[in-house]
C-alpha cells in the first residue's frame, strides 16, 4: 500500500525542491526528496509514496524516461505522477501529457494550486489504481 | 548420238527439243530480265509499292498471255486493288470501288482462305465463283490467283484472267508465284521504310522536346547539373565548329581569376595543367575577351602574346583557338574556348553559333550560382531559425527555473505560511514577487513574439463572444482603475455577435489595450471601451484621456520597447512588448490594429476583426428569457445599484425582491426560496461571503443558485464557496441576464434537462424519475442528436451516457466544452462503462459528476441533478 500522506519530490534545482517541500509540508504532507531520477526511482520503490512530483528536466535520466521506469515496475506502477516543468512551448506540453503523466504543472508554481493538484490527483489515483 | 541413226522422226524430235530448249532459254532470259526489272523497281521505290506492283502486273499479263491482271493488298479486313491492267475503264473503276471481302465467293477471297494459288477454269460455270457483277463487267472466264505470303500470312493477291476459257499452265503459275514473292519483298521494304520513317519522326520529336525542355530548364531553374550542361555545351561547340577540343572557364570575382569548369577533346595531362594554372583578367587572352565582351580569335597560337593558358595549350600541341566571352549583362561570367591542332581562323557563321552557345552557358552558370546562393541562404536561415527556437526554448526554461523560487517563496511569505510579516516586510516581499511576475510576463511575451516572427504561432480558432472578452478585460483592470480614480466605462453594441478568433490570444489583446489605457491615464481620468459592428467586422476601441502620443512617436509605437515618449505610472508596469504582440495577434486574425492620438487630449487604440456571419451565429446566440416571471432576490445595500438591478430584471420579466443587508438577505432567501440570489459582497451586518457560506450549508437553501455582483474581482473565492457566477460591477445587462438564464429559468416554465443515451429504455427511466421532480426532460437518442439538443435547449444540466454507437459520450463532452455558449453546462455522466484510468483522464475537469448506472440510487440522482444544475463546472466527483 502506498502512503497517501507521503509525496516524493524529484527536482534537481535545490531551491525549487525546497519550495515544493515547504508548501507541501505546510499543507500537511510528508515529503521525500531526490535530486535526480535514479535516486527518485529507488525512493519510490522503497518508500511507496502516495504521489510523485517530478521535474521533467533532470540531469541524466529525464522525467519522461523516469516515468516510463516507474510505470514499468509493478512496485511503483500505480503511483500517480505530476509533471513539473519550466517549458512553455505547446509542443512540449503535448509531449508530457502524451507521455502519460497524471497531471501537469508549469513553473513558476502557483503555491496554492500545488496542494490542490496534489489532493485532486491523490483522490483520483485512489479510485483508479 | 549416231547421226546415221537419226531418223526423220527423231530428227523432228530433236528439232522440237531444240525449239523447246530455245524457248525455255528465251523464257529464262525473259524471266531473268523481268526479275531484274522488278528488283530494280523495288530498289528505286523503297517508299512506294505502286511502281513495283505496276511492273509486276505489266510483265505478268504479258508473259502469261492474260487479258487483265491485278494486284490486291490486304487492308484491314478487305483486299483492295492496288494496281490493275486490262479490262474496261468501267470495270477497273468498279474494282477500285468494291474491295473484296475475305471469305469464299471470289477468286481473291478463295486465295486468301486457302493461302495457295487458285485457278477457276470458267468463272461462268464454277460454283465457287459468285461475284456475278464483276464477272459481267469484266467479261472474264478463266482466272488465276496467287497469294503474296509474308510469314505464312496472305498480305496480297496477284490475279490474272482471260476473257475466254483457257486455263493457265504450271509454268505460268510458277512465274506468277515468283512475281508474288517479289511483291512481298516490296511490301516488306515499304513497311520497313515506313517504320523507319515513323521512328525517325518520333526521335526528332523527342529531340525537339528535349531541346525545348533543356532551354526551359536553363531559363527557369538550375536544378540541372551545371557541369553536365556545360560539358554538353562545350562538346557541341567543338563539334559544330569543327574544332578538336574546347573548354569553359568560370570567372571568380573574389580572386579575379578564371577557373576551368569543363573540357572536351582534351588530354588528361592538359586538363590537369589547366586546373593548376592561374589565369588572371589582365594580360591574358581569355581575360581580354571576357573583359571586352568580344570574341577573340587566335589563328596561330605561336604568334600570340604569351600567358599561362596560351603557353599550356602550345606545349600540348594546340595551334589555334577562339575565346567567346560568357557575360550576363555587364557581369563577367567566364569564357568558352574552342581550339584546333591546326592554325587558322573560324568563319563568321561559326563564331555566331559559338556566341549563341556561350550565352546559353552564361545563363546556365548564372542560374546555377543564384540557385546555389538561394540554397545556401535557405540552409543558413533554417539553421538560424532552429538555433533561435532552441535558444528561446532553453532561455525560457532557464529563466523560469529561478523565477519559480523567487515568486514561489515570496508567495509563501505573503501567505503568512510561516508567520506574520510587518508592513514593510510585506511591501518588500510584494515588490520582489511583482518584479518576478513582471520578468515572467516579459519572458512569455518574448517567447510569443518570437513565435509570431518565426511563423510558429498557431491560432486556436473558435466562435468567440467579444462582449465576454471585453467584460473580462474590464474586470481585469478595474481594480487598478478604481485605485487611481479612473472611470472605466463600457459601451458594447448588444448586436455585436461573435468573432472567429483565438479566445485566449484575443483576450490578451483586449487586456493589453485596456491596461495600457489605465496605465497612461492620469489619476481621475477616464477610459472607455467601445465595440461596434462595422460591416462584417467588429471594431473595438479603447479611448483614454491620457497625455497622448506625439505624431513623431506614433509610427514607432508598435515597435518593441517603445512607449511613445510616455512615462508609465510606475516603471515596473508592462513589458513594452504588449502592443507589438497585440498588433501581430490581430494581424494573424486577418484584422487591423491602429491608433489615433492627440497630445494632451488622449489616445484611442482600435482593432478590427472579422465577425462570424450573422446567419451562422444566430443558431448559437443565447436565448434571453422572454415573458419570464421567476423570482429573484437581490441582496445589495447600495440603493442605486439595487434599483438598477431591479430595472434590468423586471424588464426581463423576473419578479424581484431586495434585501438591504446580509441578515435580511439570509432571512428572505429562506422564506422566499427564490430562483436565484444576486449577491453583493460588501454588506452591512453579514458580508456576502458569510451569507453565501450559510446559504450553501443549509440544505433548505443550498440549491439556490447565487450570482455574485461585486466591485472586487475575487472570482476564485466566489466559485470556491459555491457561487454559480461572478460578475464585476458595473454589471452589463446582457451578461446579468445570461448568467441568470443559466440558473434561474422563468417561473412557470420547468427547468430543462437534456438526457443523452442511445438506449430508449434508459431514457424512459430517467424521464420517469426526473419529470415528477419538475424537470422538462429533452431526450436525445445518440451523441450527435445530444449535442444538437444541448445547443438548442441550453439546458440547466445534461445527463450523458458514455457508450453510444455514433458519437460517444467522451466526444460529446469535448464538443460541448469547445462551444462557447454551452461550454460550461454541467454534465452528469451516467454510465455502465467500466471506467479506466485513461477514461477518467479524458473526463477530468470536464464533467460535474460520474455515476454508475444501476448502482446509483434514483433519489440520489434527483438530488444530484438539482445540485449540479445551473452551476458551473465544479470539481470532478467520483463514486
Amino acid at each position: 500500500m502506498t502512503d497517501p500522506a507521503l509525496v516524493l519530490i524529484i527536482e534537481d534545482n535545490a531551491r525549487n525542491l525546497k519550495l515544493a517541500r515547504d508548501i507541501l509540508n505546510h499543507a500537511g504532507y510528508d515529503t521525500l526528496e531526490a535530486e535526480n531520477a535514479e535516486d527518485g526511482l529507488e525512493l519510490a520503490r522503497a518508500r511507496q509514496p502516495g504521489l510523485v512530483l517530478m521535474d521533467v528536466q533532470l540531469p541524466g535520466m529525464d522525467g519522461v524516461q523516469a516515468l516510463g521506469r516507474l510505470r514499468a515496475d509493478p512496485a511503483t506502477a500505480g503511483i500517480p505522477v505530476i509533471a513539473l516543468t519550466a517549458f512553455a512551448m505547446k509542443a512540449d506540453r503535448e509531449r508530457f501529457i502524451a507521455a502519460g503523466f497524471d497531471r501537469y504543472m508549469e513553473k513558476p508554481l502557483d503555491i496554492r494550486e500545488l496542494p490542490r493538484q496534489v489532493a485532486a490527483t491523490l483522490s483520483d489515483g485512489g479510485t483508479e489504481r | 548420238m549416231d547421226p546415221a541413226a537419226l531418223s526423220q522422226s527423231s530428227r523432228t524430235e530433236v528439232e522440237a527439243l531444240v525449239a523447246r530448249l530455245t524457248a525455255d532459254l528465251a523464257d529464262a532470259t525473259e524471266q531473268q530480265t523481268v526479275t531484274s526489272d522488278v528488283l530494280q523497281a523495288i530498289g528505286r521505290s523503297a517508299s512506294e509499292l505502286q511502281p513495283v506492283f505496276e511492273t509486276v502486273v505489266r510483265h505478268a499479263v504479258r508473259l502469261c498471255g492474260a487479258d487483265a491482271g491485278m494486284v490486291y493488298q490486304l487492308e484491314g479486313d478487305v483486299y483492295q486493288v492496288a494496281v490493275s491492267l486490262g479490262g474496261s475503264a468501267e470495270y477497273r473503276r468498279y474494282l477500285e470501288q468494291h474491295p473484296v471481302p475475305r471469305g469464299p465467293g471470289t477468286l481473291v477471297g478463295l486465295v486468301g482462305l486457302e493461302r495457295r494459288a487458285v485457278q477457276i477454269a470458267d468463272a461462268a460455270e464454277d460454283p465457287r465463283y459468285r461475284w456475278r457483277e464483276a464477272r459481267e463487267l469484266g467479261g472474264f472466264r478463266t482466272m488465276l490467283g496467287v497469294p503474296m505470303l509474308a510469314d505464312d500470312r496472305v498480305v496480297g493477291v496477284i490475279a490474272l484472267w482471260r476473257s475466254h476459257v483457257d486455263p493457265f499452265d504450271d509454268r505460268t503459275l510458277e512465274l506468277v508465284t515468283t512475281f508474288a514473292a517479289q511483291g512481298v519483298i516490296a511490301i516488306r521494304n515499304v513497311q520497313l521504310f515506313q517504320e523507319l520513317e515513323q521512328r525517325g519522326k518520333q526521335l526528332s520529336a523527342s529531340v525537339d522536346e528535349l531541346r525545348a525542355l533543356g532551354e526551359v530548364s536553363r531559363a527557369v531553374s538550375s536544378s540541372l547539373d551545371l557541369d553536365e550542361v556545360l560539358t554538353t555545351i562545350v562538346t557541341r561547340a567543338a563539334e559544330l565548329s569543327g574544332a578538336d577540343g574546347g573548354s569553359i572557364f568560370e570567372f571568380e570575382p573574389s580572386t579575379a581569376e578564371f577557373a576551368l569548369r569543363t573540357c572536351t577533346g582534351t588530354s588528361e595531362a592538359l586538363v590537369e595543367t589547366l586546373h593548376q594554372i592561374r589565369i588572371g583578367l589582365d594580360e591574358t587572352f581569355i581575360g581580354h575577351a571576357a573583359a571586352t565582351g568580344e570574341v577573340r580569335q587566335a589563328p596561330d597560337l605561336d604568334a600570340q602574346p604569351r600567358d599561362p593558358h596560351v603557353d599550356s595549350l602550345r606545349r600540348h600541341g594546340w595551334r589555334s583557338m577562339v575565346a567567346v566571352p560568357l557575360r550576363r549583362e555587364d557581369e563577367i561570367i567566364g569564357a568558352l574556348i574552342v581550339r584546333r591542332k591546326v592554325p587558322g581562323a573560324l568563319p563568321e557563321e561559326t563564331v555566331r553559333l559559338l556566341e549563341t552557345l556561350a550565352s546559353q552557358s552564361a545563363v546556365a552558370i548564372h542560374n546555377a550560382r543564384v540557385f546555389h546562393q538561394l540554397e545556401q541562404k535557405t540552409r543558413e536561415l533554417e539553421v538560424a531559425s532552429q538555433h533561435k527556437s532552441d535558444f528561446l526554448a532553453s532561455m525560457s526554461h532557464e529563466l523560469r527555473t529561478p523565477l519559480n523560487a523567487v515568486i514561489g517563496f515570496s508567495d509563501v511569505l505573503l501567505d503568512r505560511m510561516f508567520g506574520d510579516l510587518n508592513e514593510r516586510q510585506d511591501e518588500y516581499v510584494r515588490d520582489i514577487r511583482n518584479s518576478g511576475r513582471h520578468l515572467l510576463e516579459l519572458i512569455n511575451e518574448i517567447l510569443d513574439l518570437s513565435k509570431v516572427e518565426a511563423g510558429q504561432m498557431e491560432l486556436d480558432l473558435d466562435a468567440v463572444s467579444l462582449t465576454d472578452l471585453i467584460d473580462h478585460g474590464v474586470a481585469m483592470v478595474r481594480g487598478r482603475a478604481v485605485g487611481h480614480g479612473i472611470s472605466l466605462t463600457c459601451d458594447v453594441d448588444p448586436e455585436l455577435g461573435t468573432a472567429h478568433a483565438d479566445e485566449l490570444k484575443l483576450k490578451q489583446v483586449i487586456v493589453n489595450l485596456l491596461s495600457n489605457a489605465v496605465k497612461f491615464t492620469p489619476d481621475g481620468g477616464a477610459v472607455t471601451a467601445t465595440a461596434r459592428r462595422v460591416g462584417s467586422e467588429a471594431q473595438v476601441s479603447v479611448r483614454d484621456t491620457g497625455i497622448g502620443i506625439a505624431p513623431a512617436e506614433q509610427d514607432r509605437i508598435f515597435e518593441a520597447f517603445q512607449r511613445g515618449g510616455r512615462a508609465a505610472r510606475t516603471s515596473t508596469e508592462g513589458t513594452g512588448l504588449g502592443l507589438t504582440l497585440s498588433k501581430r495577434i490581430v494581424d494573424l486574425h486577418g484584422g487591423r490594429l491602429w491608433m489615433e492620438s492627440e497630445p494632451g487630449v488622449g489616445s484611442t487604440f482600435s482593432f478590427s476583426i472579422p465577425l462570424v456571419p450573422a446567419s451562422a451565429a444566430a443558431a448559437d446566440s443565447p436565448a434571453e428569457p422572454v415573458d419570464a416571471t421567476g423570482s429573484i432576490l437581490v441582496v445589495d445595500d447600495d440603493r442605486r445599484s439595487a434599483d438598477l438591478l431591479r430595472v434590468y430584471l423586471e424588464d426581463a420579466g423576473y419578479a424581484v425582491s431586495v434585501a438591504r443587508d446580509g441578515i435580511e438577505g439570509l432571512e428572505l432567501a429562506g422564506r422566499l426560496h427564490p430562483e436565484a440570489v444576486i449577491l453583493d459582497i460588501l454588506l452591512p451586518r453579514l458580508n456576502g461571503w458569510d451569507l453565501l457560506a450559510q446559504l450553501k450549508s443549509d440544505p433548505a437553501t443550498s440549491d439556490i443558485p447565487v450570482v455574485i455582483v461585486s466591485m472586487t474581482d475575487e472570482q476564485g473565492a466566489g466559485f470556491a464557496l459555491g457561487a454559480t457566477d461572478y460578475l464585476v460591477k458595473p454589471v452589463d445587462r446582457a451578461r446579468l441576464l445570461d448568467a441568470l438564464s443559466r440558473c434561474a429559468p422563468p417561473q412557470g416554465e420547468r427547468r430543462t434537462l437534456v438526457a443523452i443515451d442511445d438506449d430508449p429504455v434508459d431514457l424512459d427511466l430517467l424521464e420517469a424519475v426526473l419529470a415528477p421532480e419538475g424537470w422538462r426532460v429533452v431526450r436525445a437518442t445518440g451523441g450527435e442528436a445530444g449535442v444538437r439538443a444541448v445547443r438548442k435547449e441550453r439546458p440547466a444540466v445534461v445527463v450523458l451516457d458514455l457508450l453510444m454507437p455514433d458519437v460517444d459520450g467522451f466526444a460529446v463532452v469535448e464538443q460541448l466544452r469547445a462551444d462557447p455558449f454551452v461550454g460550461d453546462v454541467p454534465v452528469v455522466v451516467l454510465t455502465s462503462k467500466e471506467m479506466t484510468a485513461a477514461d477518467r483522464e479524458r473526463l477530468a475537469g470536464q464533467i460535474s459528476f460520474l455515476a454508475q448506472k444501476g448502482t446509483f440510487p434514483q433519489a440520489e440522482l434527483v438530488r444530484l441533478v438539482g445540485r449540479v444544475a445551473g452551476s458551473r463546472l465544479p470539481g470532478v466527483g467520483a463514486t
